[in-house]
């Protein structure tokens, strides 16, 4: 293991191009890259690796890059791309298509603000979008995070029992181009965590037809299939936790990450990185005598409804942060955790859209609205500057 | 640990914090590392930050409340910047101010001081114009941290940057920096310290509000294109202080009339510059990197010889002064045309009977034809100047010059000729150049034959040379101890010289004449070149190694000095011309060779336009002093878009063949065909309405103004400053909003 100054971008790449060396006793790796601010740094690390079987190809546009990708892990060999904001919305028939044709890819997504008007700093929009494409999405709150993730991703992606795309979601520059002091395996230690991809459905050897007409009663076996293996991902997650503690010593997180929860009796839930400011601030409450906790929700899709059922049973004050708007309804993760939780009063508050830096003192408001609210009203736009 | 970082984007701001980081790292710190990205244009302020901890790093805040604070650009310095640095925290500041310049302002914090830009700049770390000063000012950072060197060096291996390091170390060596705060108490440092504006926390309350935007094309504009002038080499070359790019641009866009009258303002004596000068503006000329410097003494002459340039009012002068000038050469012209301009009666002194000075007596006629001196002269003279010649001054009639006159300039020039001793100097036909050519000039020819030996490498050799050549000298040789290169004559005037069939004999030393009362021999000492002297030439070592060579006549042009005892008892030259008297201190100003010895006309007509302003100042007016301009300002080749301007190559004066040359004294170069040559300059820092910042401008909003130039509607400018990075000829600039 090497630990370097890295930033989430590079780390990124670096985790990719191990994942993709380790397959090299089996049908090698590629990609198709195009570039878009915040991911471009990634993809320009990932095109100057060698290997010694396959290539990342650089392509005219982001539908292009997932045709690749398909194509690359239909032939059996790991795939890997990056993208962005108005980028993925631009690949996303390939999106859908790469999960309804249940390759194990693995694109890291860097959550950017979309536009028009143009802006480049971190929003969740644009990966929640995708939030039914059918890929299993993580959303990370660190460097070590975003590499760790690259790598189990592909060991869940690739399980006989899961067999789908996964989307590993970093917040843009606070994570993607920030440097931090990261751990990399070494390529021995990759090579034994990932064996070779065997793909049941790979083409190759006899001509075939993938992706013809399918039926109505088809296409409700294929929905079926999708959604179960979906359902099966959270006990095959737990398994590669496990097994990425005993190679690497470090567990990955779980699905919902909890802090300080035990007597919590106002909870912050969010993604990303506004975890971290969440946590200082729960610090902060309970230093003054309110019972906070945050929860983090790290695995978005599938969605961790147990979890969350669990970890929020009782809990008298939920504020949802939500880095994304569905206009005319409120934040998405909120929509999907107020269901979960009833008896709570469950306040959604949406803040840093377009990349406003969230800072402490910005949660410690939303802390003492919540505290001092008679029941949940409207979803509450924040605005951070 | 918490560190912000300003600077402009292209100075490395981010990367510089990532050495930061870089360097804790290595220490077994925790480390996060990130820049503030926005609109990050080259010139558009950039922070940066760099956290270290002992523990693990959560914190994802951009840094409000830094420790320390890195200032990579002395522009940005303001309260703005400092803004939320703790009371004692370090504040290290890239500026070549002192210390103490900035503990004044900033005393609340530990200040350091160091000249990254310099030190980058010496290092070649970026281009002339953008230096890229982050490995730089890294290196000030880690003595005033107490890092060690070797450390430094260690990460700068780590990084890949191990060839800015010694950069870092001079920055190591050269910070300086307080021990402490100097508000050492913290309440007192408290106070000091500016207010921390930090960004406001709107109170959560249903709030709409709209943040105003006046920009309509987007809110990432950081600075603003604006038209500017910038100085020219040309104009910052030449040593009368001519506006070359005037004159030039005037010609091309405007016609020769117009050309004339630009030229006025400096030089009465374009038509002899035209034709005599060295031409610095064309050493100056930035299409050199191109395809030829622009023709710049031809294009001179070739307005001059078309439209007199001296001006024909003088100005009206309420308060005018009687002022004595003695010395007609080109400094003595030239400050008694700019006094006669400005409504002075100017009286000149010449010893010879006509004016000019070294013009007349010094340059043959083949360089400078009588009638285009006299036609100058004469435009001088028509302002109502007065001329008394044929009689030197003695030092008392100058001393009473001084009584009489309200002010008096000192024009005399090089009259000491230097001298040669070595045995059999004094035998008959070794003559002074100068005397030699006085006689070809002025006392109707000095013809010669045989063979003809100059010695020496300037000007007056070569003029020598020449001239003994057309007074039928069969065989002409420059002897010269150093090399052509170092000679120190204009380069066409030895080119010329060789191809009319001169010898240049280099690396030889006269040590003895030899001869029956009649010089008959020269016996030369080969000599060796040493290390550089002060003039940056080698040095000439004369050896042993002798031989002799038959020779008829020797010409001696080995240099002239100012002499000044002429001087009337007791005077003395001063700083900046300024002549002083032990009694009775006299308004007089010395001008030319005799102040300043530079040896050109050219700068003679500098000096003797300063002279004058001089002069008027001690008398009380408000007069304009002329200065050379600061060559080190004028734009830099790289900043011309050279692939904007097509290839065509400098449009050559016209000479005489050789053959019909060396019957007599015609004058040899014809000058240029036509002014065509002005539309060949680039017009380095001056708008020429070429259109390409408004055919460029991605927004339409440059367009042209009813008069001249252009207006740019600031309400659209988006600031991207395609319009400056398109300019040919850097005529715009960005500015900070």
């Amino acid at each position: 293991m090497t630990v370097e100054l890295l930033s989430a971008n590079h780390a990124a790449a670096r985790a990719a191009a191990l994942a993709g060396r380790a397959n090299r006793a089996g049908r090698g790796f590629g990609g198709g890259v195009y570039p878009i601010t915040p991911q471009t740094e990634c993809i320009e690390l990932l095109c100057r690796q060698e290997f010694e079987k396959g290539e990342i190809v650089r392509v005219e546009s982001e539908h292009s890059a997932m045709a690749v990708c398909m194509g690359v892990s239909l032939g059996g060999a790991r795939a890997f791309t990056a993208s962005s904001s108005n980028g993925l919305a631009y690949m996303a028939e390939n999106v859908v298509s790469a999960a309804l044709y249940r390759l194990p890819i693995v694109m890291m997504a860097v959550n950017r603000t979309l536009g028009p008007p143009w802006n480049i700093w971190v929003d969740h929009g644009d990966t929640l979008m995708l939030r039914d494409a059918g890929w299993i999405q993580f959303y990370c709150e660190d460097n070590q995070e975003v590499a760790d993730t690259i790598l189990l991703a592909y060991r869940l992606a690739e399980d006989a029992r899961v067999l789908l795309p996964v989307m590993v979601c970093q917040d843009a520059f606070v994570l993607s181009h920030t440097m931090m002091l990261t751990d990399l395996p070494s390529q021995e230690e990759v090579d034994a965590f990932l064996p070779p991809l065997e793909l049941p459905h790979a083409v190759g050897g006899k001509p075939v037809t993938v992706g013809g007409l399918d039926f109505p009663h088809e296409t409700e076996v294929h929905r079926r299939e999708h959604h179960e293996a979906m359902l099966r991902v959270p006990a095959v997650y737990g398994e590669i936790q496990d097994e990425f503690e005993r190679r690497f010593g470090r567990r990955p997180a779980d699905r919902v990450e909890a802090y300080r929860m035990d007597d919590a009796e106002a909870v912050f839930v969010s993604m990303g990185t506004t975890a971290s400011t969440a946590k200082a601030v729960v610090d902060a409450a309970r230093e003054r005598g309110v019972k906070a906790g945050s929860l983090r929700v790290r695995m978005f899709r599938p969605f961790p409804e147990d979890l969350l059922a669990t970890w929020l049973r009782g809990r008298e004050r939920v504020a949802v942060l939500d880095r994304d708007l569905c206009p005319g309804l409120g934040g998405v993760l909120w929509s999907e955790v107020r269901g979960v939780c009833p008896g709570s009063l469950v306040q959604n508050y949406m803040l840093g859209l377009g990349g406003g830096d969230i800072r402490p003192e910005h949660l410690e408001q939303v802390l003492d609205d919540l505290l001092a609210r008679a029941a949940a009203g409207e979803p509450r736009i924040v605005e951070v500057g | 640990m918490e560190i912000r970082l300003h600077g402009r984007g292209g100075q490395g701001g981010v990367t510089c914090a990532k050495i930061l980081a870089a360097i804790y790292a290595r220490e077994g710190k925790s480390v996060q590392t990130f820049g503030d990205y926005a609109g990050e244009r080259s010139g558009a302020p950039v922070r940066a930050y760099t956290r270290v901890e002992d523990g693990r790093i959560t914190n994802r805040n951009k840094v409000y409340r830094p420790d320390h604070l890195l200032v990579l650009d002395p522009t940005l310095l303001g309260d703005e910047v400092v803004t939320g640095l703790k009371p004692g925290g370090t504040l290290l500041i890239n500026s070549p101010e002192p210390l103490e310049t900035h503990r004044a302002r900033f005393g609340a914090f530990r200040v350091a001081v160091v000249d990254a830009t310099s030190i980058a700049r010496a290092h070649g770390i970026g281009t002339r114009s953008v230096v890229i000063v982050n490995t730089t000012i890294a290196g000030a950072w880690a003595k005033v941290m107490n890092v060690p060197l070797d450390r430094v060096e260690e990460v700068y291996r780590d990084l890949g940057l191990l060839s800015n390091f010694p950069a870092a170390r001079d920055a190591y060596e050269s910070v300086r920096f307080d021990g402490a705060p100097r508000a050492a108490d913290a309440t007192a440092a408290d106070a000091a310290a500016p207010p921390a504006e930090l960004p406001k926390v709107e109170p959560l309350v249903e709030h709409r509000s709209s943040p105003p935007t006046p920009l309509k094309t987007g809110s990432w504009r950081t600075q603003t294109p604006v038209y500017t002038e910038h100085l020219a080499p040309c104009s910052a070359w030449c040593p009368a202080g001519n506006d070359a790019i005037g004159f030039v641009q005037a010609l091309a866009r405007e016609g020769e009339e117009q050309a004339a009258a630009v030229l006025g303002g400096t030089t009465p004596l374009a038509a002899v510059c035209g034709r005599v000068c060295p031409a610095p503006c064309m050493e100056g000329c930035n299409r050199a990197e191109l395809d030829g410097a622009v023709n710049i003494r031809g294009i001179e002459r070739w307005i001059a010889d078309h439209v007199p340039v001296a001006r024909r009012r003088p100005a009206a002068c309420a308060d005018s002064k009687r002022i004595a000038i003695v010395g007609s050469g080109p400094a003595g012209l030239s400050a008694a045309y700019q006094l006669a301009l400005l409504g002075h009666a100017v009286t000149i002194f010449e010893g010879e009977d006509q004016l000019g000075g070294v013009l007349r007596t010094g340059i043959p006629t083949y360089r400078l034809p009588r009638e285009v001196l006299d036609r100058e002269i004469d435009a001088i003279l028509a302002l109502g100047v007065e001329a008394r010649c044929g009689e030197f001054l003695s030092r008392e009639r100058l001393a009473a010059l001084a009584e009489e006159y309200d002010g008096l300039i000192l024009a005399t020039g090089l009259q000491k000729l230097r001298t040669l001793a070595v045995p059999g100097a004094d035998l008959v036909g070794i003559e002074q150049g100068i005397r030699y050519l006085h006689r070809v000039n002025l006392e109707g020819g000095a013809p010669l034959s045989g063979e003809v030996f100059v010695l020496g490498g300037g000007n007056t050799a070569m003029d020598c040379a020449r001239s003994a050549l057309r007074s039928g000298a069969d065989r002409v040789v420059v002897a010269y101890r150093r090399t052509r290169k170092e000679m120190p004559a204009i380069r066409e005037e030895i080119e010329e010289a060789e191809l009319e069939g001169i010898e240049i004999e280099e690396l030889v030393a006269p040590v003895a004449f030899h001869g029956d009362g009649r010089v008959a021999e020269i016996e030369f000492a080969e000599v060796d070149l040493g290390e550089p002297d002060e003039s940056g030439r080698r040095r000439p070592l004369i050896s042993e190694r002798t031989f002799r060579v038959p020779c008829d006549h020797v010409l001696l042009a080995l240099g002239q000095s100012g002499d000044l005892s002429l001087l009337p008892e007791g005077w003395e030259l001063a700083e900046d011309g300024r002549l002083v008297a032990p009694d009775r201190a006299p308004v007089a100003y010395a001008a030319g060779d005799l102040a300043t010895g530079d040896g050109t006309v050219t700068h003679a007509i500098g000096s003797g336009r300063r002279a004058a302003g001089l002069l008027l100042r001690a008398l009380g007016f408000e007069a304009e002093v002329f200065e050379r301009p600061d060559r080190s300002k004028a734009v830099p080749v790289t900043d011309i878009r050279l692939d904007h301007f097509g290839r065509a190559a400098a449009a050559a004066d016209r000479h005489l063949p050789v053959p019909e040359r060396l019957n007599g004294f015609a004058e040899v170069n014809r000058g240029l065909a036509d002014g065509l040559e002005a539309h060949r300059c680039f017009s380095c820092g001056h708008c020429t309405e070429c259109d390409t910042c408004l055919v460029y401008c991605p927004e339409g909003i440059i367009r042209r103004r009813t008069e001249r130039g252009y207006e740019v509607d600031y309400s659209y400018c988006k600031g991207c400053g395609i319009c400056v990075t398109e300019c040919p000829r850097s005529a715009m600039e960005m500015q900070s909003s």
